[in-house]
């Protein structure tokens, strides 16, 4: 396989890992309206957890530092990243979401997400500190070719099966009686309290899970670099997520795969392959996030549901006088006895 | 219907249509019909910084009938639903619901219980369809618990279907049938008001507060909103504490009717005694200051 199909393989890898992310965002947000705005955390949280159960014990004497080091296989640690992100999800919800208003629950996460970031920049026997992660082996590495381009290819069948689990999963909760009672508590929280929602611990349910998500995309991010550190970290890859998903389209799975491929793989992704200029290094970075503000902005301009919008929902049409001539319906449901 | 027969008349909407499909889950408990008392709201006080907006507040709520709340504007009414509903705590004072003290109680608990609200302004569900706006209502539904949803989806399928078909009666009742797969938001105000009772069918409510459901709709809908609200109460046994201005209405539906003045209760009666009733009149063209 030559240099090409391993360069597609790669951005295809990327293109499944950010539709992971998006899904689990829009669980959150397009669902029931969370505003997460440190989403990039839980990847990281995810990322590392499942690095240090991959990892063998820190060396002594190496000046390498990290917690656990178990050596597990990595489907394990896969489990280890998704339930640690969901974890640090639920701590973060309980602070953010007692509150009913959605602006506390922003700024709750986005502190969160900073408080987080600095123990882990600055503690360095936590995940090794500023250094982060490294030489996390690959899923599978020592069974497959180790010529890295078929290794992308090997590599992108994991992250699609992946991928279209999160998005069978996603699409069966945003139709379940449960997802619509999310988006009830988006389209207003006291209404939906009002009719019985117990807001709190449905919309928990959605940050953990949304945070799941993107713990495993994380997971598979560190699998496939085999390393991690805070710089891959910081709140900007949060916004790359965040425009993905409200450039594609809030409330649709489609939305997310749509903006995953335009903001994270076209925009994001593929610039990093054009030359540098030079005497400018960080020229090509700069214009890609100017290129995704941009495209924002005129998101919200010209179709601020996104590219495609979340759908109306459809209900098995009955016709109504066949329920209306069921006489025996109501009257079941009612006395059940002399009614009918 | 067993339970009918109390001699009230709902004008022209005791159609045998409307009987049969109105007639449903909470009649169920409510046969023979209970009498005494559903809910007391014992000297309810809530302050906003200087403001005390309910002050010592008291009253007694029938099961089976309509009560009526008026007042001037200001006087503290939607602080009182507010305040039976859980949407905020009294600073002291108590409420007791169906028997149990329920202070303090969150709403989604309180919805839980059978006491459900509306609000003063339509605040429908706005990016979600009519129909699914009724969807959505009805309390404990098997398919809100996440192990249903992916682990015993049998659990609530059936559940589902007869959600369905009860809401497109429901809407069908409430002249939303051909609306029912438009976007909420884009109902036109008196179509909104609608919606709000239609949810609140759905979620089979003991105690159904309504805070001004005639607010800004047109006579003819007035009409048809009152008939919808007695047709509530004689076929599925729902009690009712309204919220309202329009006193012509109030007199033609309420069965009991308490009048509020600057934050507590000033006399409570039938809408003809309270006419009668020399410091109302007097609280309704003064606002309650003299
Ligand atoms: N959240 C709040 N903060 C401060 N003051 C409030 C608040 N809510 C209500 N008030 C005050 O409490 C008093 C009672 O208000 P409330 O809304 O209960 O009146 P109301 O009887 O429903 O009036 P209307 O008929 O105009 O709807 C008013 O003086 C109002 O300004
Ligand atoms: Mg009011």
């Amino acid at each position: 396989m030559g240099v090409f199909w391993g360069y597609v393989a790669t951005l295809a890898v990327y293109f499944c890992i950010y539709n992971i992310f998006a899904f689990g965002l829009n669980i959150q947000f397009g669902y029931a309206g969370i505003l997460d705005f440190t989403v990039i955390t839980f990847m990281a949280i995810g990322g590392y957890f499942a690095g240090v159960a991959v990892l063998g014990p820190a060396q002594r004497g190496t000046e390498i530092y990290y917690i656990f080091g178990w050596s597990l296989p990595w489907p394990v640690a896969l489990v280890i990243g998704a339930v640690a992100a969901g974890l640090l999800g639920f701590v973060i919800g309980l602070i953010a979401l007692r509150r009913l208003r959605s602006d506390y629950l922003a700024i709750v996460t986005l502190a969160s997400g900073s408080i987080v970031y600095g123990i882990i920049n600055n503690d360095n026997k936590i995940f090794d500190g500023g250094a982060g992660l490294v030489g996390v082996s690959q899923p599978f590495g020592s069974h497959i070719s180790t010529n890295p381009n078929t290794y992308s290819e090997f590599f992108l069948i994991i992250c699609f099966v992946l991928m279209v689990g999160c998005w069978l999963f996603a699409n069966r909760l945003y139709s379940s009686p449960l997802g619509r009672a999310m988006r009830a508590i988006r389209e207003d929280v006291d209404v939906a309290e009002a009719y019985g929602k117990n807001s709190f611990k449905i919309r928990m349910t959605a940050m953990v899970i949304g945070c799941m998500m993107v713990g495993i995309g994380g997971a598979l991010t560190i699998a496939y670099v085999t390393a991690l550190s805070p710089a891959g970290w910081t709140t900007g890859e949060t916004f790359v997520i965040w425009a993905a998903l409200i450039v594609g389209g809030r409330g649709n799975n489609w939305g997310a795969v749509v903006g995953s491929f335009l903001v994270a793989v076209l925009f994001n992704e593929a610039t990093r392959f054009l030359p540098n200029i030079p005497g400018h290094p960080n020229m090509i970075s700069d214009i890609r996030n100017m290129a995704i503000g941009g495209l924002v902005i005129l998101t919200l301009w010209f179709r601020e549901q996104g590219v495609i919008p979340e759908r109306k929902a459809k209900f098995m049409e009955i016709p109504l006088r066949a329920t209306r001539a069921k006489p025996g319906l109501l009257a079941v449901s009612a006395s059940g006895s002399d009614n009918a | 219907m067993p339970d009918t027969d109390t001699g009230r008349t709902s004008p022209s909407y005791n159609s045998a249509t409307s009987e049969a499909s109105l007639g449903s889950a909470v009649s169920a408990d409510s046969s023979p019909t209970p009498t005494g008392t559903l809910l007391k709201a014992d000297t309810l006080v809530r302050h906003f910084g200087g403001v005390a907006a309910v002050d010592g507040c008291s009253f007694e709520i029938s099961r089976n009938t309509i009560t009526g709340l008026i007042g001037p504007n200001g006087a503290g009414k939607t602080t009182t639903v507010n305040l039976i509903s859980g949407a905020i705590r009294p600073g002291s004072g108590h409420v007791i619901f169906d028997g149990d003290d329920v202070t303090g109680f969150a709403p989604h608990r309180l919805a839980a219980k059978g006491l459900i609200r509306t609000f003063q302004i339509s605040r429908e569900y706005k990016s979600m369809t009519v129909l699914e706006n009724l969807m959505a209502s009805p309390r404990n539904q098997a398919g809100e618990k996440l192990f249903n949803v992916f682990f015993r989806s049998g659990a609530y399928k059936a559940e589902e279907r007869r959600h369905l078909e009860r809401s497109l009666e429901v809407l069908d009742d409430f002249g939303l049938y051909a609306k029912r797969n438009d976007y909420a938001g884009n109902l036109s105000g008196g179509q909104k008001r609608l919606l709000e009772l239609a949810r609140a069918v759905m979620a089979e409510p003991k105690l159904l507060l309504l805070d001004e459901p005639m607010a800004g709709i047109n006579p003819a809908l007035v009409d048809k909103v009152t008939e919808h609200i007695i047709a509530m109460r004689d076929t599925l046994g729902v009690t009712f504490l309204v919220v309202e201005h329009n006193l012509e209405v109030v007199e033609r539906m309420c069965d009991h009717v308490i009048a509020m003045a600057l934050g507590s209760t000033l006399a409570t009666g039938t809408m003809a005694q309270l006419r009668a009733n020399q410091a109302v009149v007097t609280a309704y063209l003064t606002g309650g200051e003299a």
